[in-house]
């Protein structure tokens, strides 16, 4: 019990750089791919298909290979980031077009009936959009955004490969240190369960509110 | 003076419209005047449908001209071209040519009263609060005084059709566009709604209703139109068009009904 | 930029790295998906025709799963119980084991939704030709819900494959390993992934349309 009580300092500092990685990676691909999601629904042909050939590229490829892509690739090529920087871009570039989706798929879901119906009250296209459009979206949007948050989470413990000292590189350091193995593990599992479980009821209940 | 009289509310001319290959409307000319009620019946796949969602350019016509009270919709006949109108100016024609839908599409997030404020905003520039007094007094209307704040998915079907007729005709439309209203509908709702519909027609409102209800055409339209493979067959008063079915297209449609005397 | 001189050829020498490190993840994919399904399914119809107190043994399953990082369950598996307990187990075979506990909690989900949406009216169907329970499992639940839950599946079953990626992690010489190991031997990074990439990326595509062929032949809209 004290070898828990003696490693949570160790462990609580990774996990606030866990998510530190994890909110600034959401924060940043809200802000890129929310609008760069309503331009793949509404934007003209020049603009929806390289965006759709971002989002299909990026999720063709393992987050891992991304992560070493953009950290080790990179400084080959003189473009030399920390490695920090480097794991934020990576993520943040997977998890852009996982957002550019949801966006998508929350617009296209919502009958046309609506935008009918809204044209023939005589509703203009920002009209359109922000009164009838946008709030039908936000609410499609919402549950699988949570979910995705939670994704970014786990998938943040990827970093810890390229030496972050996020939760997982730290219960790795512990464990190297005090030889006990499995109930750090556990542990370490229990403290991402603490995160991500609130979240995914979170979503769920979100789902059935607004579904 | 008489000009102003004779101008049909709605005059289309020659319009045809395909999607794909598929010709839907192969050139169909109607005018509508001022306070008449024009029933549209045929089969599926006539082009009923398409021909209503023409009017408020919807659906884009390939070809043939639709005016509204002496406008084109949808195009802008400057020098002989055919331009697209701008976003606005559509906004504009089609808040007169306003519409219920077959599947109510109501905004879900907005209550009845909001539903039916949100044109009279955005569209006709009223204020808010003169806009909910115009909508409240038409909910009271429909029959659904108790309802103004109800959110659609408390309400029926029927309800919310009304709410859906509501928010079409607060817009003080120049014609109203019906299409397939009670479709729908649950049998034992379709009347509440009907019953609007005919007291808006006694009111001398001009509209253009395509529907499946041959008793009620036949009791509340001047003239019932019937279209079959994309053209309009006969154009006549209902009954011309019900008793003496002058026409074998039409008289096996309307056997598929059975009888609609009262 | 410019004073990088890319050099492909070195890069080629290894390409059987890259090669062989795809079948590798292609096989432990294969089979995560087959065991896993296998898990999913019977979990499925635990929670759905099984004993009440189950269910939330299985929900406990589910969750946990779910919440926990793939990388962190890996080691767990690999380092974690070899410890405690007096097990020893080879890196691949640890790593299959994980993955498909991991896509086990996944399928289970998609596989519970696909036979609660196999209409009632078919497997009265099939009990009214005398079939047995068993039967009216094998022959109308279990390929209607499949059917129904391609879509689904198609996308698990993508993800599965790129997360063979993280066996990288404990050494198994599967693709995205094999890209490290030329990188760190060669120094050429950027050829090797500019090579390897379009290898994933080819492969999860070509998985995937194989899975929309399938779909459009027997997938059912629900």
């Amino acid at each position: 019990m004290t070898i828990f009580l003696q490693t949570l300092p160790f462990l609580l500092d990774g996990l606030l750089t866990t998510l530190l990685v994890a909110g600034s990676v959401v924060l940043i691909a809200i802000i890129l791919g929310i609008p760069a999601g309503c331009a793949l629904v509404f934007g003209p042909f020049w603009v929806r298909v390289p965006l759709r050939l971002y989002a299909d590229f990026v999720r063709g490829v393992p987050i891992l290979v991304l992560l070493y892509f953009v950290y080790y690739g990179l400084p080959a090529v003189q473009i030399n980031l920390s490695s920090m920087t480097a794991a934020v871009v990576a993520l943040t570039v997977f998890k852009t077009a996982q957002i550019i989706e949801i966006t998508r798929g929350a617009f296209q879901s919502i009958p046309p009936g609506q935008t009918d119906a809204a044209k023939s009250i005589g509703l203009g296209l920002m009209d359109r959009f922000v009164q009838v459009l946008a709030p039908q979206a936000i609410r499609r949007f919402l549950p699988p955004f949570v979910n995705s948050v939670v994704d970014t989470v786990k998938g943040s413990s990827l970093v810890s490969l390229l030496g972050i000292v996020d939760l997982m590189l730290s219960l790795q350091q512990v464990i190297g240190r005090t030889h006990v193995a499995l109930p750090l593990y556990v542990m370490g599992a229990l403290m991402y369960f603490s995160i991500n479980f609130p979240l995914s009821v979170l979503s769920r209940r979100l789902e059935k509110r607004f579904i | 003076m008489s000009d102003i009289q004779l101008k049909p509310v709605i005059s289309m001319t020659g319009v045809t419209k395909s999607f794909g290959l598929n010709q839907v409307l192969k050139g169909v000319s109607l005018d509508i005047a001022k306070g008449q009620v024009v029933a549209i019946i045929g089969p599926s796949g006539s082009g009923k449908t398409t021909l209503l969602r023409c009017i408020n350019f919807l659906e884009e016509y390939d070809g043939g001209s639709i005016k509204i009270e002496g406008t084109e919709v949808g195009y802008k006949d400057a020098t002989g071209q055919r331009r697209r109108r701008s976003d606005r100016d559509l906004a504009k024609l089609r808040a007169d040519a306003a519409m219920v839908f077959q599947q109510f599409n109501l905004f879900p997030h907005l209550t009845a009263t909001q539903n039916v404020m949100l044109g009279l905003v955005k569209s006709r520039g009223k204020s808010k609060s003169e806009a909910r007094q115009i909508a409240h007094r038409w909910l009271s209307r429909v029959g659904l005084t108790d309802k103004f704040d109800a959110m659609p998915s408390q309400l029926s079907g029927g309800q919310q059709q009304r709410v859906g007729i509501a928010r079409a005709v607060a817009m003080e439309p120049k014609v109203l566009l019906l299409d397939e209203i009670t479709s729908s509908l649950d049998p034992e709702l379709v009347g509440e709604v009907l019953a609007v519909v005919k007291e808006l027609a006694v009111e001398g409102r001009t509209m253009l209703l395509v529907t499946h209800e041959m008793a009620f055409a036949k009791e509340v339209a001047d003239r019932v139109v019937f279209t079959d493979q994309g053209h309009i067959v006969i154009d006549a008063p209902p009954n011309t068009v019900f008793e003496e079915q002058p026409n074998d297209r039409l008289r096996t449609f309307l056997s598929r009904f059975g009888s609609f005397h009262h | 930029m410019g004073n990088y001189h890319f050099n492909f050829a070195i890069v080629w020498r290894y390409a059987d790295k890259l090669f062989n490190g795809l079948l590798l993840s292609i096989e432990l994919a294969a089979l995560t998906i087959a065991i896993g399904m296998a898990i999913g399914l019977v979990l499925a119809l635990i929670e759905l025709d099984g004993p009440r107190w189950a269910r939330p043994l299985i929900r406990a399953y589910v969750e946990f799963v779910r919440n926990v990082p793939l990388l962190l369950l890996v080691y767990l598996i690999f380092y974690g119980i070899p410890s405690a307990v007096d097990l020893e187990y080879d890196a691949t075979t640890s790593f299959v084991a994980t993955l498909s506990i991991y896509s086990g909690a996944y399928l289970v989900e998609i596989l519970r939704a696909g036979l609660a949406a196999v209409p009632l009216g078919l497997i009265e169907a099939g009990k009214a030709i005398g079939l047995t329970p068993f039967g009216v499992l094998c022959y109308v639940r279990f390929p209607m819900a499949l059917r129904i839950a391609l879509p689904s599946l198609s996308n698990t079953y993508v993800s599965l494959f790129k997360d063979t990626s993280i066996a990288s992690a404990i050494a198994v010489p599967e693709l995205a390993y094999g890209m490290r190991w030329i990188e760190t031997q060669t120094f050429r990074t950027m050829e090797v992934y500019l090579l390897a990439t379009p290898i994933y990326l080819l492969t999860s595509y070509a998985i995937l349309m194989m899975l929309r062929l399938v779909e459009r032949r027997y997938a059912i809209a629900r």
